[in-house]
């Protein structure tokens, strides 16, 4: 595919950007965030073709929403002069990026997402944002100059598109050599590893199975043909498992995550414990004592009136 | 999922990691800094989910979960950094605190 269209786009959105992160006023801001987003749909365009080709049409459109929304939130979040602002269309891009992951089939890292980011993350970041505020006694209606005035926004900008470009580039040129897509039957694998459950649908399907003896552990007790998956009883009877038993996308990210990944698992339980224990020390504060309340504390109370009368 | 809504979902990661590094270079609050870290997150976070959908392999969300902890640990840790500083130095600034060195 020619890259030159999708450079243009690119260009397109990164002086939009750049005019949108200077001091302007509102609506030119808005005017130059919906250049922006247009720039993003042109680029979408250009990539995707159509939304034909999504699974069906209806995905398509919510896979347009939800980018939209995302984006649009994420632009507006660094060119927002109040960090407050800030924080909530970050939540913004939270709950469209949670959708997205709806679109995935991937219900339960959306969930998580929802409730760790837009629950515990940033309500993190509106505490420090609010006592921050407070402490400086900055009334809320003038911004401190240091978030109305960006730090070099036209060297940022140029690095954000040269990094664009990049992706751009690589998306495109990369989209036509993808290895092949996974095959469906490749879900099902996790149901051999949960025995219980397997057994239990069986045995709800047919009460009269029989399980073939296990020759070798390779042995695989699911068969596929043509798209079905079945189970062989040892006097030869088939029994087709219905899609409704195909294992949960919780169930595949759990086994997925305790099989392949357990020593990771173990070292995020160490990464958040240390985080814990830096916070808690760099956030306490020493408390100051009078040279009274320390002779106090040093002596016993008891001793510390004798010593005043000595 | 075709090759080309792959495509779709992973332009959309590229571009919130590239809205979150020109938000990282070009915003002086610290605060906002560290948020904009969290949108690069976001980003690489949709493109391990949209290519473990494209492969069936559910690595990609247990990385996610990964990414989940990490940013977890980095907002404490950031945050409490960045409210010690700002009880020394009173503003949220990061050009203020340019020379940290006593």
């Amino acid at each position: 595919m020619d890259l030159f269209l999708p450079y243009i786009a690119c260009l397109t959105f990164a002086l939009a950007l750049f005019a949108a992160l200077r001091p302007t006023k509102l609506s030119v801001r808005i005017l130059m965030i919906a250049i922006c987003v247009a720039a993003v749909g042109w680029l979408f365009g250009l990539i995707i073709g159509s939304l034909s080709n999504f699974n069906n049409t209806s995905q398509g459109v919510f896979f347009v929403i939800f980018s939209t929304c995302s984006i649009a939130a994420a632009i507006r979040m660094i060119t927002h002069s109040r960090p407050v602002y800030s924080a909530l269309y970050f939540v913004l891009v939270v709950l469209s990026t949670a959708g997205l992951f709806l679109l995935l089939e991937a219900e339960f890292m959306a969930f998580a997402l929802v409730i760790v980011y837009a629950g515990a993350i940033l309500i993190t970041y509106m505490f420090v944002l609010m006592l921050a505020n407070q402490a400086s006694g900055v009334d809320s209606e003038s911004n401190p100059t240091y978030d109305s005035i960006p730090r070099e926004p036209a060297a940022a900008v140029g690095v954000g598109f040269l990094l664009l470009c990049l992706v751009t580039g690589t998306v495109i040129s990369g989209s036509s050599s993808l290895p092949p897509q996974g095959v469906e039957e490749s879900q099902w694998a996790t149901l051999e590893h949960l025995p219980k459950q397997l057994e239990s649908s069986v045995m709800e399907l047919d009460p009269a199975f029989s399980w073939p003896p296990i020759q070798s552990a390779q042995d695989s007790l699911l068969h596929y043909d043509g798209g079905e998956v079945f189970v062989v009883s040892s006097d030869g009877t088939k029994v087709v498992l219905p899609e409704s038993f195909k294992p949960r996308n919780t169930q595949q990210v759990g086994w997925s995550l305790v099989n392949e990944f357990p020593v990771s698992l173990e070292l995020a339980g160490v990464i958040l414990l240390m985080a814990m224990f830096g916070a808690v020390i760099l956030a306490r504060r020493a408390i100051e004592l009078g040279e009274e309340e320390k002779r106090n504390i040093l002596l016993g109370s008891s001793e510390s009136d004798e010593g005043g009368t000595a | 999922m075709t090759s080309s809504a792959l495509a779709g979902y992973l332009l959309v990661s590229g571009l919130l990691l590239v809205i979150g590094l020109v938000g990282f270079l070009a915003r002086r609050n610290l605060i906002v800094m560290f948020l904009c870290t969290e949108l690069m997150f976001q980003g690489a976070a949709i493109a391990f989910v949209a290519i473990g959908r494209y492969l069936f392999d559910y690595s990609g969300q247990v990385m996610v979960i990964f990414i989940l902890t990490v940013a977890a640990a980095e907002a404490a840790l950031a945050l409490a950094l960045v409210v010690l500083l700002h009880r020394q130095g009173e503003t949220l600034d990061a050009d203020a605190y340019g020379e940290l060195s006593e």
